[in-house]
C-alpha cells in the first residue's frame, strides 16, 4: 500500500499527522459547551492551532536546512 | 476629511510609481511578468504572502464575520487558511518549485495530459477569482465611503483604477513590490490598533470578558450547524496549498527551501493579523456600537470614534492596502489563467512579443472592468460571499494536485475524473440543487477523492516517465 505513494521525510510526516490530529480534535463537540474568559474552548483551541501550526513547521524546517 | 484624502492618494501614487517603475523589466518577459524572474528572498516573499492572503476579509471581513457570527466561527474560518500553508510547504511547495513552470494549470497540465485540464481550471480560476475581486471590491467601496465620504461607486471606480494599472504594466514584480509596502502598512495599523486598546484595559482576557458580559453571542458557537464551521475550515485549508495566487508565489521563490519558510513566517504574520483584529477590536466594537446594522461597518466605526483624522488616513490606506495587495494577485492569476493558460500555445506559435505583451495588459483590463461593473451591486458578508468561490477551486483542485505529486497511481482518467467530479458536486450542493446537508467542500473532496482513487485503480497504470519525472520534483 505504501509503495504506491511517493515517500515522505519522516519528520515531516509527523507535523502532517499531529496538524491533522490537532484539527480533528479542535472540531469534537465536547469544546463547544465549555468556556474560558467568555468564550468557546473551540475558539481557543482555534486561535492555538493558528500559532502552532505555522510555527512547528518553521521549527522543522529550520533544523532540517541546518542539518 | 482632506487629511485623509492626501494620505490616500499618496498611497496611490505610491503603487502607480511602482507599477511603472516594474514595466520596465517585465516588458518582453514571461518569467519577469509572471513570476518576478523567480529571485525573490524569503523575507520579502512572505510579507507579499502574508498582503496577497490578507484581503479586504482579514480587516474587513473578519471583524464583520466575528461581530455577527462570533469569534469561535470566525477563527474556524481563518485558522482554515492558517493550517494551509503548513499543509502546502509540507506537501506541495518544494515539488511545484522544483517543477518550475509559471501557474497550477501548467502542472495540471503537465501532470493529466488532457484538452479538459488544460481548458476548465482556467475557467474555474477565473469564476472563483472574479467572485473574490468582487468581494474585495466592496470592501474599498465601504472603506473609503465611511471614512473619506466619497460615494461608494466613485471609491470602487478609483481604486480598481489604480491596481489595474500596476498590475497590468508591472506583472509579479510590480504585484510583489506593492504587496510588501501593503503588508506592512496592514500589520502596523490592525496591530497598533490593538494594542492601543490592549494598553487602554490591560489584558485580552479582561477585553474578552467586558465584551462578553455584554454580548455573551460573541465567544460562542451556536449561529451554525457542525458542518458548517467544518466547511469554512476545510475550504482553506484544502484551498491554500492548490489557490493560484499562492502558488505563483511558490514559483517566485529561490527555491524550495525559500519557499516553504516564506509560506509559514506569512502565517506567523497573518495569525498576529487576525488575532489582534477578532480579540482586540472586535469586543472594542461589540462594547462601543453593540447593533450595528451592517456588521462589516465595526472595525471603520471604531477607527472613526477612537482616533484622530491622521491615523484614520493611515487606517482607510491599510484598508485599501488590505484589498489591492489580495486583488492584485487575483487579477494575475486571472490574466494568466487566459493569457498563458487558455491562449498561451496560440499566443506562443503565432503572435510576435509585442502582441503577447498587449494580451496580458489587457487581459487584467477586461477582468478589473468586469469585476467593477459586478461590484456596483455587491452582495452581504463579503468573508462567506469570496469563500464560496475559493471553494469551488479547493473542492475541484485539491485531490488532483495533491494525488498528483504523492500517489503514483494518479493517471490521467483520475485526475480529469477528479476535477471535474469536484467541481460539479461543489456547484450541486453549493446551490442545495444535491441537498446531503453536509458542507459543499466535504462533499466534493470526498467525491473527488473517490474519482481519483476509482481512475487510478480501475484505469491503465501511469507511464514510468511521468513517475519518474515526478519523482525528481520531489528531490531535495
Amino acid at each position: 500500500m505504501l509503495k504506491s505513494f511517493f515517500p515522505m521525510d519522516r519528520v515531516e510526516a509527523l507535523v502532517l499527522a499531529f496538524l491533522v490530529a490537532f484539527s480533528v480534535v479542535s472540531f469534537l463537540p465536547v469544546w463547544r459547551g465549555a468556556e474560558i474568559a467568555g468564550m468557546a474552548v473551540f475558539g481557543w483551541l482555534m486561535a492555538a492551532l493558528m500559532v502552532l501550526s505555522p510555527a512547528l513547521a518553521l521549527l522543522v524546517f529550520n533544523r532540517k536546512e541546518k542539518r | 476629511m482632506l487629511l485623509e484624502r492626501i494620505l490616500v492618494l499618496l498611497y496611490f501614487t505610491a503603487c502607480i510609481g511602482i507599477g511603472i517603475a516594474a514595466s520596465r523589466r517585465v516588458r518582453g518577459s514571461g518569467d519577469e511578468y509572471w513570476v518576478a524572474g523567480r529571485r525573490i528572498g524569503t523575507w520579502v516573499n512572505a510579507m507579499a504572502i502574508m498582503a496577497s492572503l490578507a484581503s479586504g476579509g482579514s480587516i474587513i471581513g473578519v471583524m464583520g464575520l466575528a461581530y455577527s457570527q462570533g469569534i469561535p466561527a470566525t477563527l474556524a474560518l481563518f485558522a482554515g487558511a492558517v493550517v494551509g500553508f503548513p499543509l502546502a510547504s509540507l506537501l506541495v511547495a518544494r515539488e511545484l518549485r522544483n517543477f518550475g513552470r509559471y501557474t497550477i494549470t501548467d502542472f495540471l497540465g503537465y501532470r493529466y495530459p488532457s484538452r479538459i485540464v488544460r481548458t476548465l481550471v482556467p475557467i474555474l480560476i477565473v469564476i472563483a477569482f472574479t467572485i473574490y475581486i468582487v468581494a474585495q471590491l466592496k470592501a474599498a467601496g465601504i472603506t473609503a465611503e465611511t471614512l473619506l465620504g466619497i460615494p461608494f461607486e466613485q471609491s470602487l471606480t478609483i481604486a480598481t483604477l489604480v491596481f489595474v494599472i500596476y498590475v497590468s504594466f508591472g506583472g509579479m514584480v510590480a504585484v510583489t513590490w506593492t504587496d510588501v509596502f501593503q503588508g506592512l502598512l496592514m500589520l502596523v495599523v490592525v496591530l497598533g490598533t490593538g494594542l492601543w486598546f490592549l494598553w487602554e484595559v490591560g489584558t485580552p482576557l479582561e477585553l474578552m470578558r467586558r465584551a462578553t458580559a455584554v454580548a455573551p453571542e460573541l465567544g460562542r458557537v451556536e449561529h451554525r450547524p457542525v458542518s458548517s464551521y467544518l466547511g469554512y475550515f476545510a475550504i482553506w485549508a484544502t484551498a491554500i496549498p492548490v489557490i493560484p495566487h499562492i502558488v505563483m508565489r511558490v514559483f517566485t521563490a529561490r527555491d524550495g527551501h525559500g519557499a516553504r519558510l516564506s509560506l509559514n513566517l506569512a502565517m506567523l504574520a497573518y495569525s498576529a493579523l487576525i488575532l489582534a483584529a477578532v480579540f482586540l477590536i472586535v469586543p472594542v466594537g461589540k462594547l462601543e456600537f453593540p447593533d450595528l446594522a451592517d456588521a462589516d461597518q465595526v472595525f471603520l466605526k471604531v477607527m472613526q470614534s477612537k482616533f484622530p483624522a491622521l491615523i484614520r488616513g493611515v487606517a482607510v490606506a491599510a484598508v485599501l492596502a488590505a484589498v489591492m495587495s489580495t486583488t492584485d494577485a487575483l487579477l494575475l492569476a486571472c490574466s494568466s489563467a487566459i493569457s498563458h493558460d487558455l491562449l498561451g500555445n496560440i499566443l506562443r506559435e503565432k503572435a510576435s512579443q509585442r502582441t503577447i505583451d498587449l494580451v496580458r495588459v489587457g487581459t487584467a483590463w477586461v477582468i478589473g472592468l468586469l469585476a467593477l461593473y459586478w461590484a456596483y451591486s455587491p452582495p452581504e458578508l463579503i468573508s462567506q460571499f469570496y469563500t464560496a468561490g475559493v471553494g469551488l477551486l479547493s473542492g475541484s483542485l485539491f485531490v488532483p494536485v495533491i494525488a498528483g505529486l504523492w500517489w503514483k497511481k494518479a493517471n490521467r482518467i483520475g485526475g480529469v475524473l477528479a476535477l471535474v467530479v469536484g467541481a460539479l458536486t461543489y456547484v450541486l450542493v453549493h446551490f442545495q440543487i444535491l441537498p446531503l446537508g453536509i458542507a459543499p467542500i466535504l462533499a466534493s473532496l470526498a467525491v473527488s477523492a473517490l474519482a481519483m482513487a476509482a481512475g487510478g485503480l480501475l484505469g491503465p497504470p501511469e507511464s514510468r516517465e511521468m513517475i519518474e519525472a515526478i519523482e525528481k520534483l520531489h528531490a531535495k
